[in-house]
């Protein structure tokens, strides 16, 4: 409300009267309290569906020289009577609907100053201060913050704010990266389209790192149906490299079929396979000892149970190890003393390229035995001296709670969580239910993607680890829709809400983008400075 | 024994003894008008209390509408006031004078209460004066109490009846409670049994009843006007005491008609909503009046009183019964 001097002629008695004037101002939208901490602000009970505030929000707040930032985090109805008023109404029509409104509660996010800066604030606004949601103007201090990895749009409740990408920085990846979704709301379309931004910044040599995709699913490289695969990037295919172990997908241009080398597994590969009594680890453990290099061919051999045998295992420890190693071999055909893949697939990740290693139809086991046998070439051969110009790595690990939980036998996995990063070896995992994981290996992990959680175990296992406060967001999260996000990570000042693009129209995106640079480029003759 | 007093059994008696009848009960129209409705009110709020001199905390004030629409509320009157019989005449003298033309009044009064009271309804009455001076023709005022007021504000009312008159606006005084009275042996409540006989006469509608020539003591005749039984909305139980100046006993119908049309806000049914705001924004609250009470130990500390005399004069014992905090 707002109080003003009347205009008025002199007369009788003006000079006695102090008239104070009380007309209708702006009630709503306004900070009329809180703290610190917490700011409260005013808006009209009844908005137009465009206009409605939704948790998750965010809104600029104007104060002189400074614009702060606050998100919803909960709206009240609230109204200037006390008591039963609106219980034990009668009539049918409200004349003050100016003493009515919605209080909204917001958490504050940080301040941007007049010179366009933002960082987190120790003050509050004035009260009576004006709010109004945050646009293209005030999010424009982000893009500045923004990394190299575009993923998606900056959301604003459901609004997308189109002028704000939101892109992850490739110098956080070693530094491990989780995405976290109840199953169908769009974990493998996150993962495209990040692996469609790395493709793109390998083709034109400004990656950072290689990353590598198992897939058991069959669904990264050519999709199915409507749903495009990682080889519709044709523009950037320079970026993919790509591996597969059936034969028909290995027969198409750009993909290779895949081949690991018998040299190229280790008994500590094989151990993660199955659940060993005391004995049969021990003699796993000393197979190395007992055939060196060649112990998958030499053990393969009619003599190998007996020269184990004679190196004090049991007999029927050893049988029972040959035929679970034979099995192995019997379910992952691509192992041979042939060929194998694994020096061009580490070639290529160090070179800063995606690697997607494409095993339809293979059984869970299989795949994390493959999986396993990969990251352990990899963390080898970065634990070597580096090369000048190698690039670090990011793994990705599907339904990561099999080897990232806290039940979970296998090591490998969690030293790459732990110690990865001195090596330039980061992990990307992915899971459905984060609750399973290890709490200490999820607080290794510094960039979150949060899509769409309905278990509150699971939110809370996140909020509890997360480098970012991500509590105050467990309404936002819980109802995040296909495809929305939120994503908490390094050099961004707090949880940014996002949309992640859709595969099939970012593929659209990255075609024109790159039409229209090519022809700035032809007629110009300069690649245009993207600032 | 209670429900001898107020029960009605019917309305026999009633019209019987009030010499109400049936048809005095006349029907009125809710009308839409697009003048201007301004609702007079005042507060007046304790601040201490010292048996010898009182300070009140007096607001006085009006707010405007334009049919549904809340346009302004004016405070004309925001002041403490300290009720001291010596003191009196310097307070309300220089008010009777400039507004209203009177010579000032003997107010040979000691009853300290009585003081501010005299000096809101002072304040109430400048207000309306000041409503007056903006209203166009055909607009109308509300006062929220009655027009049957203290002997010697009433040349005041006086010259506010003539200029409303003069100024074509409609000038009525609402009251939320009366003291009217019926009945010959026992005294029955007037305005809540008309209101009853009202439902039954007629049932959903809007009325009104003019007190004229009834067997009930409104003060008629001791100022220049009419006292009527309204009630505003047809959906509401309620009715009100009405007071009008005799300037406008043939306008009734169509005046009450168009507040009729503003009285059944779901704030307030069955209440003109005027008054219902301009009660609550001119209303004193607590915190308002625990507040100037702070200011004024304040000044008092500055102009070198000791804390613990403030101290003493200040605090009110009901407060310590109540643990409330005070200084
Ligand atoms: N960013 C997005 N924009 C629009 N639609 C999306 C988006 N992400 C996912 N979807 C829709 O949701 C469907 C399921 O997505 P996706 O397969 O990525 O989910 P998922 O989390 O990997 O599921 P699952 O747990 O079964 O692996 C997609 O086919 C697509 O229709
Ligand atoms: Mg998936």
């Amino acid at each position: 409300m707002a109080t003003t001097q009347e205009e008025r002629q002199p007369g009788m008695g003006e000079s006695m009267l102090s008239r104070k004037v009380i007309v209708k101002g702006d009630t709503t939208y306004k900070i009329v309290s809180k703290s610190v901490t917490e700011y409260h602000f005013t808006v009209p009970y009844i908005l137009p569906d465009e206009e409605r505030v939704e948790v998750g929000q965010i809104f600029s707040i104007k104060d002189q020289g400074l614009t702060f930032l606050a998100r919803v985090l909960n709206i009240e109805h609230s109204s200037n009577y006390d008591g039963h008023w609106d219980t034990t109404m009668k009539g049918t029509q409200i004349f003050d609907q100016d003493q009515i409104f919605n209080r909204v509660i917001a958490e504050p996010l940080g301040c941007i100053s007049e010179t366009g800066g933002f960082k987190k604030t120790r003050t509050l606004p004035t009260k009576f201060a004006p709010v109004a949601r945050a646009e293209i103007n005030e999010f424009k201090f982000l893009r500045q913050v923004m990394g190299d990895i575009e993923i998606g749009y900056l959301r604003n409740g459901s609004r997308l704010v189109k002028d704000i990408p939101v892109a992850l920085h490739s110098e956080a990846m070693d530094h491990h990266m989780g995405v976290f979704a109840t199953t169908g709301m769009g974990k493998s379309n996150f993962m495209k389209v990040f692996a469609a931004s790395c493709m793109r910044l390998a083709a034109r040599g400004e990656s950072k790192f290689g990353l590598l995709i198992v897939d058991p699913h069959g669904e990264y490289l050519k999709g199915k149906g409507p749903v495009k695969g990682l080889v519709h990037l044709k523009k950037y295919a320079d970026g993919l490299v790509c591996y597969s172990t059936d034969k028909n997908n290995a027969s198409d241009p750009g993909v290779e079929e895949l081949m690991i080398g018998l040299k190229d597994i280790e008994p500590s590969d094989v151990a993660l396979l199955y659940d060993w009594s005391p004995a049969q680890k021990d003699a796993l453990e000393a197979i190395s000892r007992i055939f060196g290099r060649d112990w998958l061919s030499d053990l393969n051999r009619p003599e190998g149970i007996s020269k184990m045998v004679s190196e004090n295992i049991n007999e029927k420890t050893a049988g029972v190890l040959s035929k679970r190693i034979k099995n192995v071999l019997d379910k992952n055909r691509y192992i041979n003393d042939i060929r194998s893949s694994i020096p061009n697939i580490l070639a290529n990740i160090q070179d800063g390229k995606v690697v997607l290693v494409d095993i339809p139809r293979m059984s869970d086991r299989s795949e994390l035995f493959l999986l396993s046998v990969l990251s352990r070439c990899i963390l080898d051969a970065y634990k070597e001296e580096a090369r000048p110009a190698r690039k670090n790595c990011l793994i990705t690990i599907e339904e990561a709670q099999r080897v990232l939980g806290s039940e979970s036998n296998t090591v490998r996995f969690e030293t790459i969580a732990r110690e990865g990063r001195k090596f330039g070896v980061g992990l990307c995992a992915i899971t459905q239910q984060p609750k399973l994981l290890d709490k200490q290996l999820l607080s290794q992990f510094n960039t979150l993607v949060v899509m769409g959680l309905g278990d509150r175990n699971d939110r809370s296992q996140l909020e509890e680890s997360a480098k970012q406060d991500l509590s105050s967001m467990d309404v936002e999260i819980q109802t995040l829709e296909k495809g929305e996000a939120v994503i908490s990570t390094l050099n961004i000042p707090f949880p940014i809400p996002a949309k992640i693009h859709r595969y099939e129209r970012y593929l659209e995106k990255l075609q024109e983008e790159d039409r229209s640079e090519d022809k700035l480029i032809n007629k110009v003759g300069f690649r245009p400075v993207v600032d | 024994m209670i429900r001898d007093h107020i029960s009605l059994d019917g309305i026999d008696r009633y019209l019987a003894e009030t010499g109400v009848q049936s048809s005095d009960f006349v029907p009125v129209q809710p009308r839409e008008f697009s003048g201007e409705i301004f609702a007079v009110d005042g507060s007046n709020a304790s601040i201490c209390n010292w048996s010898t001199a009182n300070v009140n905390l007096i607001r006085a004030g009006y707010a405007v509408y334009q049919g549904r629409v809340w346009r302004r509320t004016v405070i004309t009157f925001d002041d403490v006031f300290l009720a001291d019989p010596k003191q009196c005449k310097n307070m309300f003298d220089p008010f009777l004078q400039e507004f209203f033309g009177l010579n000032g009044v003997d107010l040979n009064e000691s009853d300290l209460d009585r003081l501010s009271s005299y000096y809101r309804e002072l304040q109430e009455y400048v207000a309306i004066n000041d409503a007056l001076t903006v209203a166009q023709p055909g607009d109308i005022i509300l006062y929220d109490g009655s027009f049957d007021v203290f002997e010697l504000l009433r040349g005041a009312l006086a010259t506010i009846f003539v200029r409303a008159e003069q100024k074509s606006v409609a000038l009525l005084a609402v009251a939320k409670s009366s003291s009217l009275f019926w009945g010959e042996e026992i005294s029955m409540p007037f305005v809540q049994h008309t209101s009853m006989a009202g439902s039954l006469l007629l049932p959903g509608s809007a009325w009104y009843l003019s007190l004229k020539d009834k067997k009930v003591d409104a003060s008629q005749g001791r100022w220049n006007g009419q006292t009527y039984i309204v009630r505003f909305c047809g959906q509401s139980e309620h009715a009100f005491r009405v007071d009008a100046p005799s300037f406008l006993q043939g306008e009734m119908a169509s005046v009450l008609g168009k507040l009729a049309a503003y009285s059944c806000s779901s704030e307030c049914l069955g209440y003109p909503h005027a008054l219902f705001r301009a009660h609550r924004d001119i209303r004193i609250t607590e915190e308002e009046g625990a507040a100037v009470r702070q200011r004024l130990m304040g000044e008092l500390l500055e102009m070198g009183m000791p804390h613990s005399e403030i101290r003493t004069l200040m605090q009110d014992f009901h407060d310590i019964l109540e643990m409330r905090s005070g200084f």
